[in-house]
């Protein structure tokens, strides 16, 4: 599945440019440094923080794709950085726990 | 006794979201200029331009603590301050055997940059410091109180990487000296929000990470000289000692 079908999928809102990346698995965190430690190239990622170093952390893991939830939104700075670096970044207005699972639905395991 | 407007957290270009204007020497120039008597380096889990900061300070004749701003395996900013450089960076390499072996990607996160008092460049930090330790909370301000520190909770009211935004609650047996404030907080109102905070002092520093910023929030001190004791002092309203938490408009 790639991110743009991901997107539509759950209906999610794009903040950037949405990606035609295929997307290989998820991490679900709030912790910056659980994602340097456990993310993988072309995840995507599940999270309620919204500040400038979430794009820096995606763009360093080669994350295609961040889904901001519970009705979030994104800092100007986070946008900026994640447009230079071409990571598409998503809000949902649902909780975490339901966008996981939805994704878990999608067959992104 | 003697009033001392001290600003004691501030980023050098060591920490990878310090402009490269913030050299220790520059930091100390702007901080006289703007008549602050007693400045800090509190570098992202790094105490390495603290060398750099005695050498600026003497200098110029500022008195200068050293300190980190360590961020726990939580996610909370502590700020650290030492008396000297040794302590710092002894209790820096405590800090550093927890440091993941991320890179810092310069691109992403900005330079992270050692340096000399005279603004010579003496090498790059390699591994990611704004990373979180492999430390828990209690243990950051444990061992930073163990060998000597003025340990305080950075920025408690912000969104992110305070002990509130991380934990939630202040916990109630935390070996702290006080909690800072951002120019977005208001004393009154954590207080009411967080009546944990019970007796704690609140301070308010600049958290620069550009020479303008520099203390535009201070603390004033009044205490016998600088230094960790005295200042603790201060803080807990012991011996005649004071501190006042200062918020002024950012230049
Ligand atoms: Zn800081």
């Amino acid at each position: 599945m790639t991110v743009a079908e991901l997107g539509a999928a759950l209906g999610l809102t794009p903040c950037t440019p949405v990606s035609d990346r295929e997307v290989t698995g998820a991490i679900v965190s709030d912790l910056l440094s659980d994602v340097l430690a456990n993310g993988a190239p072309d995840y995507v990622w599940i999270t309620i923080q919204t500040h400038r170093n979430v794009a820096a952390v995606a763009s360093a893991q080669g994350l295609a794709a961040v889904i901001l939830t519970a009705g979030r939104a994104p800092n100007e700075d986070l946008v900026s950085l994640a447009e230079t670096e071409s990571v598409t970044v998503f809000t949902s207005l649902q909780p975490t726990y339901t966008v996981a699972g939805l994704l878990y639905g999608l067959g992104v395991r | 006794m003697e009033l001392l407007a001290a600003d004691l957290h501030i980023h050098s270009v060591l920490s990878p979201c310090g402009e490269l204007s913030m050299s220790p020497r520059a930091i100390v120039a702007r901080a006289v200029e703007v008549g602050i008597q007693v400045v800090a380096l509190t570098d992202h889990n790094s105490a390495r331009n603290a060398p750099a900061l005695a050498a600026a300070a003497q200098a110029a004749g500022l008195c200068a603590l050293f300190g980190l701003e360590v961020r726990s395996a939580e996610e909370v900013d502590v700020l650290t301050l030492f008396d000297t450089p040794a302590d710092a960076l002894a209790y820096g390499d405590w800090v550093h055997a927890a440091l993941p072996s991320v890179p810092c990607d310069p691109a992403l996160f900005g330079d992270q940059v050692v340096v000399d008092g005279e603004d010579e460049i003496l090498g790059f930090e390699p591994h990611l410091l704004i990373n979180a330790i492999e430390q828990p909370l209690d243990a950051v301000c444990a061992e930073a109180r163990r060998r000597g520190a003025l340990v305080l909770l950075a920025h408690v009211d912000r969104p992110a990487n305070s002990v509130l935004s991380q934990l939630g609650f202040m916990p109630d047996d935390l070996p702290v000296d006080g909690v800072e404030l951002s120019r977005f907080g208001d004393e009154d109102r954590l207080r009411a929000e967080h009546p944990a905070l019970g007796g704690l002092p609140v301070v308010r520093f600049s958290d620069a990470h550009r020479p303008g910023e520099i203390g535009y929030q201070q603390t004033q001190f009044e205490v016998a000289a600088a230094g960790v004791t005295e200042f603790r002092a201060a803080l807990e309203g012991r011996g005649g000692r004071r501190a006042v938490p200062v918020r002024r408009a950012l230049a």
